[in-house]
């Protein structure tokens, strides 16, 4: 079996990630190390289960609604502090929807 | 020149008390004593200004309670209002948060105080802290040698006497196998047992935060402070608040102690078992029954992690996209162009790694494939420790396989950061409390640590325990060698 994964292979994963990998090395790095970390993965596919039982996560308790209030904790001046692209009262991306 | 920051928390309370110190003593002992030693590289953001600040506002208060006043390093993955986060990457090398996370409020509260953020892998990815955007930090042993992770910086800062108490946190083993590597306490508490508002999260059904210190009493202190229930974190538990230290000094005679197979297999090195098999003649020299066990499932707990941890990093990480905080490339075209490339910046290669393969095994019909059968594990596993428990109050081994390895170690082997954690991370999956407490050091003088895993919401009867053979041992736990 190829030690590798192929070179598309790891670009769709990328793709998927929304990671771009512009350098030629750091793909092929990839290719290998990926692949190895998916062998051990594949392994979970041997395991026999007890039973049929999921553990999302070891929560305790049910989980309890919250109260359906508003409160004012952040206001949109905190927020603007730390975004990288602001114009007014509005967080600035590039264009989303050509016509 | 003061060494107030060698004293017991005890000892600095009833000081404090008396009016013999201030924090302001403390306070600029702590900064002394990291700017003494920039080499360890334990935190990434000092908080030096607003720590003095503090410190002055509490003087002529009242101590109120018994971690007033005392320094506190924090993990640089846990929010900080008006304190930089960085998570150790350079996606969020600018980002200031705009609140605190619920155990910050506590620590605030009562009036501990934050002294700066520390040093981890990248986003807590990784066993070494080596993936930290801001270099490794030291581990004070032996500065060749990692610190662990992924709370490394953390672990140094406490290690290397500059603060009393740490915060951590712990996904897959990053609180207890630092702890182990530096010669700490370290308890990573049940899940929902500490709030996890405020944690950047990393894998969120694993994520717990909890105390590092240089003993049990003092870390049991800690996790008085921060748990609780938080209505910001829907897992946080309902359990009753406890005190953390009111079995200390109680016997332990009559225990009854699980040891599995595996934890004592060929992974683990022999200078290690040797340690863990000397600890189990000093436990039923002490009365402890301590017996041989087979946990089905333990042995897949990589595998498991490995799918669950990147499975949630990847859905986790996606909020890092360049266009509300942290790094961003100016000149995108187009919005797709901004992720891509933003993410490519900013992310190192154990992260890239991990939401790449994390992405994929979420994707159409691997879910099924992979996520799925892991939760059935899961499952397993948990019904497996509980079944354990029914006959055992403890389930013992060692933290980590080897001591603390060399920094300057092979970085390229992606499975590396995972098998070093591999005695760790089924407590993590079951969502158990687990426990550090160090028994020793090899023939190179580095510290070696035994875990102690106990049932769900039992951290009081487990400070008991390793409090009571910490007392037996009596180790000289300070790297300078001066206590």
């Amino acid at each position: 079996m190829e030690n590798k994964l192929s070179r598309e292979e790891v670009l769709h994963v990328a793709r998927l990630a929304r990671i771009q990998i512009s350098d030629e090395k750091t793909l092929e790095k990839y290719q290998y190390q990926l692949k190895k970390l998916l062998d051990e993965i594949d392994k979970i596919k041997e395991v026999k289960n007890y039973d049929e039982d999921f553990l999302i996560a070891p929560v305790d308790h049910e989980a309890k609604p919250t109260k359906d209030e508003t409160q004012e904790e952040i206001t949109f001046q905190d927020v603007k502090k730390n975004a990288p692209h602001t114009k007014g009262n509005f967080i600035e991306v590039p264009v989303m929807i050509h016509e | 020149m003061s060494n107030y920051l060698d004293l017991s928390i005890l000892e600095l309370n009833t000081l404090l008390k008396e009016g013999k110190v201030t924090p302001l003593m403390l306070v600029e002992e702590a900064f002394r004593r990291i700017e003494k030693d920039p080499e360890i590289n334990a935190f990434i953001t000092l908080n030096k200004e607003e720590a003095i600040k503090e410190a002055k506002a509490l003087e002529g208060m009242e101590v109120d309670n018994v971690l007033f006043g005392i320094p506190v390093a924090v993990k640089d993955n846990i929010l900080t209002k008006d304190l930089r986060t960085t998570c150790a990457s350079h996606i969020l090398d600018n980002f200031i948060p705009i609140y605190d996370a619920t155990v910050v409020s506590k620590l605030k509260e009562k009036h501990l105080i934050i002294i700066g953020k520390t040093n981890m892998d990248e986003f807590a990815m990784g066993s070494t802290s080596r993936t930290s955007y801001f270099g490794a930090p030291k581990n004070p042993w032996n500065k060749t040698k990692i610190t662990g992770g992924s709370s490394g910086g953390s672990a140094a800062s406490v290690a290397s006497r500059m603060v009393p108490l740490a915060l951590g946190t712990d996904t897959g083993g990053s609180i207890r196998q630092p702890a182990s590597y530096c010669g700490l306490v370290g308890m990573k508490p049940t899940y929902g047992r500490v709030s996890r508002y405020g944690l950047v999260a990393f894998g969120s059904s694993l994520d717990a935060i909890g105390p590092m210190s240089r003993n049990v009493y003092e870390n049991a202190l800690l996790l008085n402070v921060i748990e609780g229930q938080d209505d910001h974190d829907l897992t946080s538990s309902y359990h009753e608040i406890e005190d953390y230290t009111r079995f200390i000094g109680q016997d332990i005679k009559g225990m009854k102690v699980a040891l599995p197979n595996y934890f004592m297999s060929d992974v683990v090195s022999p200078s290690i078992k040797e340690k863990i098999e000397e600890t189990v003649s000093l436990l039923q020299k002490l009365g402890v029954t301590v017996e041989r066990v087979d946990i089905d499932y333990i042995e897949n707990a990589v595998t498991l992690y490995q799918i669950i941890a990147m499975g949630e990093a990847s859905s986790n990480l996606a909020r890092f996209d360049g266009v509300r905080y942290g790094h961003s490339v100016d000149d995108a075209k187009e919005v797709e162009e901004l992720y891509l490339r933003t993410r490519e910046e900013g992310f190192g290669d154990e992260v890239k790694r991990r939401i790449m393969v994390g992405s994929y095994l979420l994707s159409g019909e691997n879910a099924k494939v992979y996520y799925d059968k892991a939760m059935q594990i899961r499952d397993d596993m948990k019904k497996s420790f509980e079944k354990c428990f029914e006959k055992y109050d403890f389930i013992i081994g060692p933290t980590t396989c080897t001591t603390a390895y060399d920094l300057a170690q092979d970085t390229d082997d992606p499975m590396r950061s995972f098998l070093d954690d591999v005695l760790v991370i089924p407590v993590n999956m079951a969502g158990l409390p687990g426990l550090n407490l160090p028994i020793g050091f090899s023939r190179e003088h580095m510290p070696i640590g035994l875990h102690i895993i106990g049932k769900a919401f039992d951290e009081a009867r487990m400070y008991q325990f390793a409090s009571f053979l910490e007392k037996e041992l009596n180790l000289k736990l300070d790297p300078k060698g001066e206590e």
